[in-house]
Parts: C-alpha cells; structure tokens; sequence
C-alpha cells in the first residue's frame, strides 16, 4: 500500500518542484523560443529538396546533414548493448523468464509475426518519404521478436552467427557508404547516387540505403538486448 | 470559444506547465522511492518530460510536419523546424541506450546481492 505522508515528505516536493521549475526556465532561457525569421530550421527547409531530394525533410537532417551524429548515435548503441553483453554473460544457459503456456498467444503470434516484420521493413524502406524510418522500423522489428518471446518461451531462440553477421554488415555498409562519399564528392556522407523525383519511392540519393542499413542494424541490436532482458532465470 | 484555446502562446503555455509536472513526478518518483529500478523508471519519465517540452515549443498553430504529401506539395516557411525533431530523435535512442545500460546494472547488482532496495545496500561499509 502506498502511505503518501509516509513516502513522500514535504521537503522532497518542494525540492523537486524547485528543480523541474529551474530546469525548463534555463532551457526556455537558452534556447529562446522565439519566432526568428531565419534560423537553420529555416534553410535546411528551403535547401532540402534541391540538394537531398527526400520528401521527409527530419530524415535528411538526420542522416544527410547531421550524418556523422547519426553514426555517434548507432556507436553509442553498440557500445550500450555491448556493456549489457559483458554484464549478463551466460545467457544461452538460462531459461526465458515467460515461462507460461498462452495457447491463444502461440496460434495468433504465428500469424502476427511476418506482419509485424514486414510493416517493420514497409517504416524503415519509406524512411525518406513517411513518418518513421530507420530507428522506429528496427524497434518495431525487435517488438516482433518480443512478441515471439513471449509466446514461445524458450521453444524460440536466435540463431547469434547471422545476428552478429546482420549487425556487423549493416553497419560496415553504413560507414563505407560515408567513405564512398568522402571519396567521390569529398564529403562524408555525401550523396553520390543521382537524386531521382521528390516523393518516389527510388529518390534521396543514399539517404534510403543509410536508413535502411541503420534500421538494420537498429533491429538486430535491440533484438539482441530483448534477449538478454528476457533470458535470465537461472536452471533449476 | 474554442479558437481562443488554439493560439500558440496558450498551446506554449500548457505544454510547459504539462512538461513541468511530468518533470516534478519524475524527480518526485527518483528521490523517494527505495527501489533501483523504479528509480531509473522514474528518471526515464523525468527524461520524457524534456522531449516533450523540446518538441512541443517547436510547435505553431497552422504549420504542418517537415513532410511533403500530396497535399502539401513544396518545402516552405510553412513548415514547423526539422532540426529539434531529429535531435530529440537522437537523444530518443541515446536514452534508451543509457536506461538499458542502467537496467543491466541493477539485474547483475540484484544477482550478486539478493537486493534491490538502495537502504539496504551496505557494500561500501557506511552501517546503518
């Protein structure tokens, strides 16, 4: 039961409503939300189609004008997953922590996960056109082997070798297409595929081909760590 | 009567006093609770707070999202800021990084110890 006197004293209201008050102030300060005439918002939107060609202009800033931050990004990922792989080692030899039986859950997961899968890849491919991209579509793809987790229990288990091999591929393929770049139009990450028309699914130059590769290996990474959160009953 | 609601500066005014509570629940959740992971639970709400202040400040009434449709046929003026969605997108990911980071932590301090609660943990041998 929860005793709110008990819990939650006077002092520890008071200090945290202190803080949150001067944390927004100082960020409302800082930033200045004021309605500026040009702002790098405001170019980014009126150069984006002639020098990106996406129809999405958060994917362009994401991987065309900020992509160097987006490869920072992807590298602080690895690093996370691999710090939790050193932390929860052994995982192969302990049970999956979902040991119930869902007979309902294991007849409608057989049906629900291609879905998934595929709506997975439909948010990653139209990164450039659509809301979404690579980051949502490989969370969706890792909810999927979420959902087969649960219902499979330990019947369910990832093959590692083409795990590691999607990640590692995936993400060479995201840094060597920066190289191509910095070796064809001298700049890292820059578009050296033809543009194509706004709004076709074959356009952007490589911004499709980097999302494509990041929801990759977005997807296998955080697959990776719903296995090491979900497989961690020791054997009785 | 409704329109009046649908200015910026109201919409600016709410989505900051909503930011602030949210941020006040989870500094509240951080500081009093005795349990590890419902204090990183608690931090990742406070951390939601700031994306939604972030965004939300970058929001005006009659732009529309940074995406050409078929209705919305051009890049323009017309069009709310790219660049703070992109970054709150980074700062998305690198913050489910760190959570899960932090939640691997407590699983191993939980295996090694049987405990989770932080007035019990007495490794450094601070007593009681």
């Amino acid at each position: 039961m929860i005793n709110i006197k008990k819990d939650i004293s006077i002092e520890t209201l008071v200090v945290s409503l202190l803080v949150s008050v001067m944390t927004i102030m100082l960020i409302s300060l800082f930033l200045n939300f004021n309605e500026v005439s040009s702002s790098i918002g405001t170019e980014i939107l009126l150069i984006n189609e002639a020098s990106t060609g996406t129809a999405n202009a958060v994917t362009s800033v994401v991987t065309y004008f900020r992509g160097f931050d987006t490869l920072g990004e992807v590298t602080i990922l690895f690093l996370s997953i691999f710090g939790i792989s050193l932390g929860l080692e052994g995982y192969k030899d302990k049970l999956n922590i979902f040991a119930y039986e869902n007979q309902l859950l294991k007849t409608a997961v057989d049906t629900l996960f291609p879905l998934i899968i595929l709506f997975g890849f439909y948010v990653i491919i139209h990164g450039h056109l659509s809301p979404g991209g690579g980051f949502q579509g490989g969370v969706i793809i890792a909810s999927a082997f979420l959902l087969m987790f649960l219902a499979k229990n330990d019947d369910f288990a990832l093959n590692h070798k083409i795990m590691g091999l999607i990640e590692a591929l995936s993400g060479a393929s995201f840094i060597l297409i920066g190289l191509l770049g910095l070796l064809i139009v001298n700049r890292f990450f820059d578009n050296f595929l033809p543009l194509g028309t706004l709004g076709n699914l074959f356009s952007g130059g490589v911004i499709p081909l980097i999302y494509i590769f990041v929801g990759l290996k977005v997807s296998a990474e955080i697959t990776a760590l719903v296995e090491y959160f979900v497989r961690i009953k020791d054997v009785e | 009567m409704l329109s009046s609601f649908n200015q910026t500066p109201f919409l600016h005014d709410v989505i900051t006093v909503g930011s602030l509570i949210l941020l006040t629940i989870g500094l509240v959740g951080a500081l009093t609770k005795k349990n590890l992971f419902k204090i990183f639970l608690s931090l990742a709400i406070a951390e939601a707070s700031l994306f939604i202040y972030f965004i939300g400040m970058h929001f005006e009434v009659g732009k529309v999202a940074p995406i050409v449709t078929q209705e919305v046929e051009k890049f323009s003026l017309n069009m709310v800021d790219p660049v703070p969605q992109a970054m709150i997108l980074t700062t998305i990911v690198i913050a489910i990084a760190v959570l899960s980071l932090a939640l691997s932590f407590v699983i191993n301090y939980f295996k090694l110890t049987n405990n989770m609660r932080i007035n019990e943990m007495n490794e450094l041998g601070e007593g009681k």
